[in-house]
Order: C-alpha cells, then structure tokens, then sequence
C-alpha cells in the first residue's frame, strides 16, 4: 500500500530515528518533512499544513505537550507520539491533550505504517462509525434498532455496555484513552475513575468477545486506554 | 518538698506514743476486771506495730514510753516512777530490751520488705524499658521509655536527648508542653555540666544524676522554676556521656528518693547499651549495603559486558552479512538475517527495560499507577504477546471466569507476567508445558506460573530472586538474572508476595499475589441496568 503523497511533518530531534523514518515512509510513497526542534516544528506546521504530525515527546527545546496543544488549538491534523518506556504519564497527558495515538521507542515499520494508516482515514472519514449498521467479525451493531448480534444471535447489553460498545465503534482502529471513554459513557465529572471502566470492559468483552480472555475486538493499550480493532486498516 | 518528709517523720513518732497511750488504756481496763501478773506484754504489740508502721525510731521511742508508762502507772507505788520490788525491777528492764530487740527486728523486715518492693520494682520498669527500646524505630522507642519513666515516677515531663556526642542525634519527649519546654531549656545547662565544664569520671557513671539550676530564658519559665527543679540523668556510651534524661516534677509531687535515683541510673545506662547495639547495627548495615552496592556493580558491568554484547553481535553479524557485495543471498536467507536482527533488538530492548526497571527498584521510586483491572485478560494479552517466544513450549492458561476485579498497575503486572513466562521458557526444555494460572485465596488473588523443567536446586532457591543471580547448573548463561528480581520488585510494590517452590515430580512453580480489596468493588452504572 501506497501514502498516495499524504505530506508527513517529522518533529524529532535523534538522527537515526529521521533517517530511517525518512527511508521507510518515502519508499511508501509518503512526502516526509523532517525537523529536529519543537520551535522549527510548529513553523513547518503553519507554513506548510502537513496531513499529519509525528511527534516525538522529548524535544530539546519545547516540551512535545505544547506542540499538541497549539496544534489542537489550530485544527485537527492528526498527531502520532513517538515516546520511550517509562514515560507513560506524559504520553497519556499528550493523547488527553487531543494527539491521535502514539509508539513506544523502539517500534517496528509495520506498526508505525498502520498507526498513520488509520490516522489519515480518521480525518478522511471522521464520522466513522456512524453507519446504520456497523459490522466487523462476527460482531453487529445495528445502530437504529440498538441491537447488537454476535454470529446472527442477539446479545443483550445493558444501556451503559451498549453506550461504551457505540463508543468503540465511532473511532474503529484508533486509540481512544480511558478518560475519553469515560468522559464519552459516563459524562464528564468521571475523566479519573478508569477502574468503572476496565470493569464494564470486561463485562463487555464477556458478551461480545468470541473468546473472552483472549479478546480481538477490544485490545488494552496497557496504562493508555484500548483499541476497538476492526482490521479495516 | 523536706516539710513533708519532716513532718511524715514527727507523725511517726505521734503516732507511737499514741499506741502506747492505746495499749495503756487497754491495760487499765483489764486490770479492772481482773488481776493480770503480766499485762506488760501488751506493751510489745505497740512496740511492733510502730516498727512495722513507721520504722526504727518510734519502735525505740515506744519501747521506752511503755517502761515509762507501765512504771508511772501499774507499778507499786502507782503514779509514781519509783519502783519498790525487785521483781518488778526485773519486769520493766525485761519489757524495755524486749521492746527494743522486737522493734530493731521487725524494722529491720520492714526494710527488707521495702528494699525487695523497690528492687522488684526495678526489674519490672528495666525490664519495660528493655521491652521498649527493642522497637526499630528508635524515636518511639525513646518516647515509649520516657512515657514509662513519666509514668513511674509520676513526673511532668521526661524528655531524652542524645545530642551531638552521640553516634545517632535523636530527641523524644512526652508529657505536659509547657514542661516539655522547660526540660528543653535545661537541657543546654545539662549538657554543659554533663559535657563541658568536667571531664566525667569513671565514679560518674551510672551515678544518679545532680540537681541543677536552670537560667530559663522566658520569664513564664522563671516562674516555674520557682517551684520546680528540672533534674537530669546521664546517658554513658562507652564511659562517655552523650545524652541525658531530663525529668521535670509536678508542682508539688513527692520528693525523687534514692530508689528512685537507683532506678533512675540503672534506666540511664540501659539507654546506653540500646544505643551502643544500634549504633553497632547501623554500622553493620552501612557496611552491608556497601558491599551489596559494590557486588551489585561488578554484576551490572557482568551483565553489560555480557548481555548486551551478545545480541549486538548477532545483530552486527547480520547486518554485515547483508551489506557483503560479493555474496549473492537468496531471498529467504536475506529474510533470516533481517529476523535475525529484529530478534536480537527484541532481546536488548527487553534488557534495557529490565535495567531500567530494576534501577527504579533499588531507588524505591515505583509508584504504581493502580487502577481495577481484569488480571485473565492481562495474562492472555501477555501470553499472545510472547506467542513467538513460547512456540516452543506447551503453553496452557487456566483462568476462572468469575475472577474479581483486581487494583494494579497494568504496566508493571505485565512485566511481572512477562518475565516469568520469559523465565520458564528460558529455562525448560523445548516441548514441555508451561501453565498459567490464577485463583482467589483469601483476600490475594494468586497468580502462577508452573514449568516441567528440571526445578530448582534447593541451594539455589534463597538467591533466585537477587539481581544477577543465575543458578549455577542453570545450562549456560541465557538470561540477565534480572527478570525474577524485577518481578519481585514489582510484585512488592503492589503490596504483593513472589515465591518459588518445586512441583512434586518434575518442574518449579513460581507463585506471585496480588491482594484483593475487601469490599466488593461495584462501578456505578451509567442509567439504570437492566442486564
């Protein structure tokens, strides 16, 4: 699969990481514009409106959590973190910040290709999700009806299993943290109680999944939120 | 303070005549009813009861005021001291020895009694205090002891402080504030004479302590000190005084005796030898970390030589080989390399996160970021996450549907998972079963991980969990020996126990808990449920 020329904006300041991210993403066909400051980075971003954003998180100049909230501030070009192992809170305050999704140094080319694969359909498509019928596997959800089948038989949900499974399916592939989640089926006063939600996870996954414990719909992004995977991408 | 004591003493010996008063009035009676020949004797129970009460001097005071009286008053001629018989002469001089080598006896039990009293007394407080000081925390220790001391004595305040003279600098204190305050402000003038002015003695130690005069500076403290004399004891380390008692009455309370002081004594150089232990402990301890903090060096530069060497040699083998001009590799082997690479990178990766891990664990900085998770799903999305590592292995887990929710950091427990998974793969042979299971005992939730490999030689239990360690007939250095000490970390930050213990038959089991919450953990629904 091909980047069909989708203009990508690099901000990272480690040489390697920019060689080799510039090699593997123009030979799919991406245009890459590699910067190595936070400063030049959002300078690129008004100048040249890239259709999306890899940031890495620990820029010399300008904490990566600034760049995410001037360019939320500006509009919604998708942004994918690039973050190392032991960073998890600032990761997670970058997705909450508005940033799209995010890899863990040291990551593979096949993820990082799918991670802007489903990115770039996002902001193609934003209403995803919003089908009548949604289908993925042997999993349906007829959004008119508020009816969810499972291999053509009825499941019966219960209405906050229901709102968290919708929640799931509008962003198919994408990572949505728990207090997205929370926020989205429980309102906004619940962003910090993640335990009600890992709870009804795995109610849900009890009904839904084929096989429970070893879950293909929902998968944990462990200490981030999940991923409600459709392999559409 | 003295005019109670004075006084105690005058009514003692009121109190002898009294009873010889008593006994003379009793005597009177019975000789109206009838003709005793030797009533005197009666005299002897005045004389006992003034020794048993009161002490030595009003047993002889009452001795002689019974010869006086029992002359004046039942002797021919009566009212009179003149005696007339010689026998009565012999009677009177006869109850007089009597009365006194009765009273010297029964005074001297009294003393006995009172000496065995204080001395059980003694015993039963060193006794406390060496009870007390046993606590690791030594400033409650100290508070614990002064609390004793404040209590026995019936004091105002007590406070101990070990000042800079002392190998470990600490200060407890309890009692009433205002007191407290005083003590502390006695206590530079205690040091000085404790410390400065004289060189102590040997003849000092264990000597009660000297009254001294305190020059507060506030004038409420002049007030009090009007009434109050701020006493200090010494604390001796070695024949060196480092710190002291300070013990501040109650207005007005009994006088500190000599009991007192030997308790008092004998307290202050139980204090020592608290403190010589402890101080001898820390010293062992600061020691021991320094040799583990050294061991544990020589074994980090063991495992960077070592384990990080070997991958990077694969890798820079493979990468080389596909960089060769003159050697033609078919498709499959330049995918091999490429595998080659990614596996060996893999490796390393896991390494670094392990050493990063492990020096968060020796700097106590985990912080776990707990939330209520469903541990079956965890140890499934590990188990398919390591699904290229354990192909060779049988891998079986064996989850319970109804397993409660449990509160930990999903992170770490996965790392916990992942290394002992990584563990029993590394160390059994190809083939053999590794089961995964978990199960609520109690209020943990237990999680294991059992191998069919040859187990663990019981030499090698007690070190399994120390970073570096690798069993010695562990076939070859394949890991870091750093998986299970990080496990171990982490499963201790949570709250949570590891342990090892070999299968009956054939393999080790590795044990890990995580504790349970006792309430029943119920999320709110977001409308009402229905399912």
């Amino acid at each position: 699969m091909t980047g069909s020329g989708a203009r990508i904006l690099v901000i990272e300041d480690e040489p390697g990481i920019i060689r080799a991210l510039k090699t593997n993403l123009s030979a799919h066909g991406f245009q890459v514009e590699p910067v190595d400051t936070g400063g030049a980075g959002l300078d690129a971003y008004k100048r040249r409106r890239p259709d999306l954003i890899l940031l890495d998180l620990g820029l010399p100049d300008i904490d990566g959590k600034e760049i995410v909230r001037a360019v939320r501030g500006d509009g919604a070009t998708p942004i994918i973190i690039l973050s190392v192992r032991g960073a998890e809170r600032e990761k997670v305050e970058a997705l909450d910040l508005g940033a799209d999704d995010y890899l863990t140094k040291p990551f593979g080319v096949d993820e990082l290709l799918a991670r802007i694969r489903v990115a770039l359909r996002h902001t193609a498509a934003p209403d995803a999700g919003s089908e009548p019928v949604f289908k993925t596997g042997d999993l349906e959800i007829d959004v008119a009806q508020r009816v969810v089948r499972v291999a053509g038989m009825e499941v019966h949900l219960s209405p906050t299993e229901y709102e968290l499974l919708r929640a799931f399916a509008s962003q198919p592939d994408k990572l949505i943290t728990d207090s997205m989640l929370l926020r989205r089926v429980w309102g906004p006063e619940y962003g910090d109680e993640a335990h009600y939600l890992h709870v009804y996870v795995a109610r849900l996954r009890k009904k839904i999944e084929p096989d429970p414990q070893a879950p293909r719909y929902i998968i944990t992004e462990p200490g981030v939120g999940y991923r409600f995977v459709t392999g559409r991408g | 303070m003295n005019r109670s004591i004075v006084s105690e003493r005058w009514f003692g010996y009121l109190c002898a005549i009294a009873l010889t008063a008593l006994v003379t009035g009793a005597v009177a009676l019975i000789r109206v009813v009838a003709d005793v020949g030797n009533a005197s004797m009666l005299y002897l129970l005045a004389v006992m009861a003034s020794a048993v009460l009161f002490g030595r001097g009003p047993a002889i005071l009452a001795s002689v005021a019974a010869f006086l009286a029992f002359n004046f008053f039942f002797v021919e001629p009566n009212y009179t001291l003149s005696v007339t018989s010689n026998d009565e002469v012999v009677a009177l001089f006869l109850l007089l020895i009597a009365g006194i080598i009765t009273g010297q006896l029964t005074a001297q039990l009294r003393q006995r009694a009172d000496e065995a009293r204080a001395r059980e007394r003694e015993a039963v407080v060193l006794y406390d205090v060496v009870r007390l000081m046993a606590d690791t925390e030594l400033e409650r220790a100290l508070t614990a002891v002064a609390e004793r001391i404040r209590v026995e004595l019936e004091l105002s305040a007590v406070v101990i402080a070990f000042g800079k003279e002392s190998p470990i600098r600490v200060q407890a204190d309890t009692g009433d504030g205002e007191a407290i305050a005083l003590a502390r402000e006695a206590m530079g003038s205690a040091e000085m004479v404790l410390g400065g002015g004289q060189a102590p003695t040997a003849t000092q130690r264990g000597q009660p302590g000297r009254w001294i005069r305190v020059v507060p500076p506030t004038a409420r403290a002049i007030a009090r000190l009007r009434n109050d004399r701020v006493r200090s004891v010494p604390v001796n380390l070695r024949g060196q005084p480092v710190g002291s008692i300070i013990l501040v009455p109650k207005p007005g309370a009994h006088k500190i005796g000599p009991a007192d002081d030997r308790l008092l004594s004998a307290i202050g150089h139980q204090l020592g030898v608290a403190l010589e232990r402890l101080s001898l402990q820390r010293e062992a301890t600061e020691a021991e970390v320094l040799r583990k903090t050294d061991e544990l060096r020589k074994a980090l530069l063991n495992a960077v030589s070592h384990d990080l060497r070997t991958p990077l040699s694969s890798i820079m083998a493979s990468a080389g080989s596909l960089r060769q001009q003159d050697v033609s590799w078919t498709e499959d082997q330049r995918g091999e390399f490429a595998e080659a690479i990614e596996n060996e990178a893999q490796r390393l990766n896991r390494l670094v996160g392990n050493l990063l891990d492990l020096s968060r664990i020796e700097a106590g900085s985990i912080r776990p970021e707990k939330s209520w998770y469903d541990l079956g799903s965890l140890i499934n999305e590990v188990a398919g996450r390591l699904h290229a590592a354990t192909a060779g292995h049988k891998l079986i887990i064996d989850v319970p549907d109804g397993l409660p929710p449990v509160l930990f950091d999903y992170v770490e427990i996965d790392q916990v998972v992942s290394n002992l998974i990584e563990n029993a793969v590394k160390y059994t042979p190809q083939g053999t079963e590794i089961c995964v299971s978990a199960r609520t005992a109690g209020d943990e939730v237990e999680v294991e991980v059992a191998d069919s490999g040859p187990g663990i030689p019981e030499g090698a239990m007690p070190r399994l969990f120390d970073a570096f360690y690798r069993a010695s007939d562990s076939g070859g250095a394949k890991g870091s020996g750093l998986g299970l000490a990080v496990a171990k970390g982490l499963v201790e930050a949570h709250g949570g126990r590891i342990r090892v213990a070999n299968r009956e038959g054939r393999g080790a089991r590795f044990l890990f808990t995580l504790p349970l919450h006792a309430t029943e953990f119920e999320p709110p629904a977001k409308t009402k449920e229905t399912a």
